[in-house]
């Protein structure tokens, strides 16, 4: 006589290293919903939204990409050394000091004077291409906007932007498969933006003013300041983690209103929606595709045994579309809808998010008001789904508006 | 003298405030916000820290 096995549900298994792995893919929504989690190459990864949302900000699990260089048998050298000490990886005590001298700086309120920059910069790029019915978005617009907004940020000249995204990719590299073989380019790369960041400091520190790096330098609380090596960190961190990310995310938003046709005219009609618009795109169709985290203790999860040293990553454009937490998971810009974690959370939540949103959220309606029926005319190349995504060349079409 | 409010159905937990005003906010073990909602006007910059780097700004001083 046998007792009836009782059926646990299987945890599926993602190969996240697979070249042609795909979120907004059918195996990942069968996966959702079979499980709140699965397995992966590197790790678990968590799909559905309030398990990101609580797992994002426990106390029980750190930022994972602190030994990143490590893994790829990169233990010394210019990227070793800002890696392992700038904002993003550093935690408790040595973490909070630096943010909280930081932060100022990045206020929301500061921010906003940089608005009627960030609209004469969007409309003099669209001026270049509007006559031609057509252009490469990332090349004409998504990239030279995300690069220039970057040194308006840091009060460098416009005209610099080439240069500044050139050595942001190049350490962007870094991030890449293929780190170790690129290892002399990054490390060129570093030494320059080093020097970069040096003047600038030095600059500031004879010459104080009211712009952002003068913020940062004269930066102070109960009598702590940032040093010059921890100033020069955060330089290249904000260029390092400003510039591709929102060339991406422009480029992933032009990818989601081509599918969404009416909201693109809703946004025409309407450019106060142009802050819902980077939320929902961020939300839908987010460039970071997983924030990784790693487990600091044994603790068990929803009845997951969870061992010290386990990377977790947690998905976000899956989170972002969960049926349980979106019952109209699509891009909605009149929706209302619960945050999305496309800029990560809890202590390392993204420090330049006010920034992006500022900008992003400019960028859409005036290219909204000014380009119709945007659509792809093919020739598009796209990065990996892995890490962070969206295209590297996406040509379009469309119709200037009257 | 100003007083806290923090809008709980926006507030996250992400615990940004925490870092900032750490006198008057914390996060308990289970994640989630605790705050006073008066407080020494010694701290009242580094509250107004806290209300600027709220992530989904759900931080409001009232007189």
């Amino acid at each position: 006589m046998s007792t009836p096995a009782i059926e646990l549900p299987a945890v599926p298994y993602l190969d996240i290293s697979d070249p042609s792995f795909a979120m907004q893919s059918e195996a990942l929504r069968t996966a959702r919903e079979q499980s709140w989690y699965a397995r992966t190459n590197f790790g678990l990864a968590v799909l559905r939204y309030d398990e990101v949302s609580k797992l994002l900000k426990s106390p029980k699990l750190c930022q994972g990409s602190a030994k990143w260089p490590a893994h790829n048998g990169v233990h010394g050298g210019l990227f070793y050394d800002w890696w392992t000490k700038n904002l993003l990886v550093l935690e408790g005590e040595d973490h909070h000091r630096i943010r909280r001298l930081l932060n100022p700086a990045f206020s929301p309120r500061l921010i906003k004077d940089l608005v009627p920059r960030f609209q004469d910069l969007a409309n003099e790029l669209i001026d270049a291409f509007i006559d031609q019915g057509g252009c490469e978005f990332i090349r004409d617009f998504a990239e030279p906007y995300a690069t220039r907004v970057l040194t308006i940020l840091l009060g460098i000249p416009e005209s610099e932007w080439p240069k500044i995204a050139r050595l942001a990719s190049t350490v962007g590299l870094a991030l890449g498969v293929t780190f170790k073989q690129d290892l002399d380019k990054v490390e060129a790369a570093v030494a320059e933006l080093y020097e970069y960041a040096e003047e600038l400091i030095k600059d500031r520190q004879a010459n104080p003013g009211v712009d952002f790096v003068s913020r940062l330098v004269l930066a102070s609380r109960d009598g702590d300041r940032l040093s010059d090596e921890e100033l020069r960190n955060a330089l290249v961190l904000l260029i390092f983690g400003g510039m591709d990310t929102t060339r991406n995310q422009l480029g992933l938003a032009m990818q989601s209103f081509i599918r969404n046709p009416e909201q693109w005219e809703l946004l025409a009609r309407r450019p106060d929606l142009g802050g819902k618009a980077v939320e929902e795109v961020m939300r839908t169709n987010p460039t970071v595709t997983w924030v990784t985290r790693e487990a600091v203790e044994d603790f068990e999860y929803q009845g997951l045994s969870i061992e010290k040293g386990t990377t977790v990553h947690l998905f976000t454009q899956s989170s972002g579309t969960d049926p349980r937490a979106f019952p109209n998971p699509e891009l909605d810009l009149l929706g209302e809808h619960a945050p999305h974690y496309g800029f990560g959370g809890g202590v390392h939540h993204c420090l330049g998010h006010f920034v992006a949103r500022a900008d992003m959220s400019e960028a859409l309606p005036l290219l909204a008001r000014r380009l119709a029926n945007p659509h792809l005319t093919g020739g598009d190349e796209w990065l990996p789904d892995s890490g962070n995504t969206g295209p590297t060349r996406l040509p379009i079409g469309f119709t200037k508006r009257a | 003298m100003k007083t806290i409010d923090v809008d709980r159905s926006l507030c996250d937990n992400h615990g940004q405030c925490a870092i900032a005003a750490p006198a008057v906010f914390r996060m308990n073990s289970d994640g989630v916000l605790e705050y006073e909602e008066t407080f020494d006007d010694a701290l009242l910059d580094e509250v107004e820290e806290a209300v600027d780097v709220c992530p989904v700004q759900a931080i409001f001083l009232k007189d």
